[in-house]
């Protein structure tokens, strides 16, 4: 009788054991089925990779089209740095007509300036010779000279524009401007830094000192706003 | 009789309330010695009726080969090649072939049993 029980009792350790094994096993499986949720039907999991394709070739697709993109971009840029560039070149080209047409006395001149008056001295009876006191082209020609080479834009005589051919020929009592006779007093407009230009003309020895010695009055003024007509018949 | 059915139940009690968490690269090995478990059960239960049951041999095969299996698996795992298979194949047929013997002898025992009835 100890002999058999001594067996069952055996038998029910072993029973023990395999049913300790196999609840742990069913325990973890029911797990494992709860954490990765395998429990997708066939149709589900079909409707899913059908789902994934579409879904990677979307972005396969989309990523074509952002390089393409980005590749339509860059020719854009490029091609507005060009069109920038024409822009530049065709605004200097502009500037620079701008400029010449002004040296050239072409288009209508405002701006700072100086205005210089040339007269003729006072009758001296001490003087035998008119001309000593008179103003001749030459002393235009010296103001002329003096305002152009201290930067000065456009120079008109008693309001006639002087261009890179104009002539100043003395003819008898008036000058000579490109054909138009002027008289005494000769004023000198010029447009460019009033400072610069006044003191250019004002240099001691320079010009008005010259012009003061052969008796002439002159006066110099500077201008806020000097209008400058464009050539006529040009 | 009734105490190994006990110990069945009270095992899956334990097993079911106990909450052992197993990492989940150890799960292959514990359900080949749930299978070789199995295997040697039937294997005892059919040497019972053919009365060859040896207490030492059915008690040492069990735990030995619930080990052997796991170790197999184990080796397998590091080894790279799917060893659990073959214990597997292994325990399986076996489990089929000693339900199969159990079957034929307690139908054997039932018709003799029959028979006997019949004379008496």
């Amino acid at each position: 009788m100890m002999k058999v029980k001594g067996k069952h009792v055996i038998l029910s350790m072993v029973c023990l054991v395999l049913g300790f094994i196999l609840a742990i096993s069913y325990h973890l499986t029911q797990i494992e089925n709860q954490q990765t949720k395998q429990d997708m039907t066939d149709s589900q999991y079909k409707k899913t990779l059908s789902l994934r394709n579409e879904l990677i070739a979307q972005e396969e697709t989309n990523r074509k089209l952002q390089k393409e993109l980005s590749q339509r971009q860059n020719e854009v840029q490029k091609k507005e740095k060009e069109l920038a560039k024409e822009a530049e070149n065709f605004t200097s080209l502009a500037k620079d007509t701008e400029k010449y047409r002004m040296y050239l006395g072409k288009v209508k001149v405002k701006g700072k300036g100086v205005k210089i008056t040339l007269a003729d001295g006072a009758y001296d009876p001490q003087e035998d010779n008119v001309n000593n006191y008179l103003v001749h082209e030459h002393h235009v020609f010296n103001v002329v000279n003096e305002l152009y080479i201290s930067g000065a834009a456009a120079v008109a005589i008693n309001g006639q524009r002087l261009t890179s051919s104009s002539y100043i020929v003395c003819n008898g009592p008036v000058i000579t401007v490109d054909g138009v006779p002027h008289p005494a007093p000769f004023v000198i407009s010029a447009i460019g830094d009033p400072d610069v230009l006044s003191s250019a003309i004002n240099l001691s020895g320079g010009v008005k000192d010259q012009l003061v010695n052969d008796n002439i009055v002159f006066t110099l003024e500077k201008e806020n706003e000097i209008v400058l007509n464009p050539v006529l018949g040009s | 009789m009734w105490l190994p059915v006990v110990g069945l139940i009270a095992g899956i009690v334990l097993g079911l309330l106990t909450e052992i968490r197993i990492p989940d690269e150890y799960s292959n090995y514990l359900s080949i010695a749930v299978l070789a478990a199995f295997d040697t059960l039937f294997g005892g239960i059919r040497a019972y009726l053919q009365n060859i049951y040896d207490e030492k041999v059915f008690v040492s095969g069990f735990f030995f080969n619930i080990i052997l299996a796991a170790s197999l698996a184990f080796l397998g795992v590091h080894l790279g090649v799917d060893l659990y298979l073959a214990a597997v194949f292994a325990f399986g047929v076996r489990l089929f072939q000693n339900i199969a013997v159990i079957r034929r002898i307690l139908l054997t025992k039932w018709s003799t049993n029959k028979e006997k009835l019949e004379k008496s």
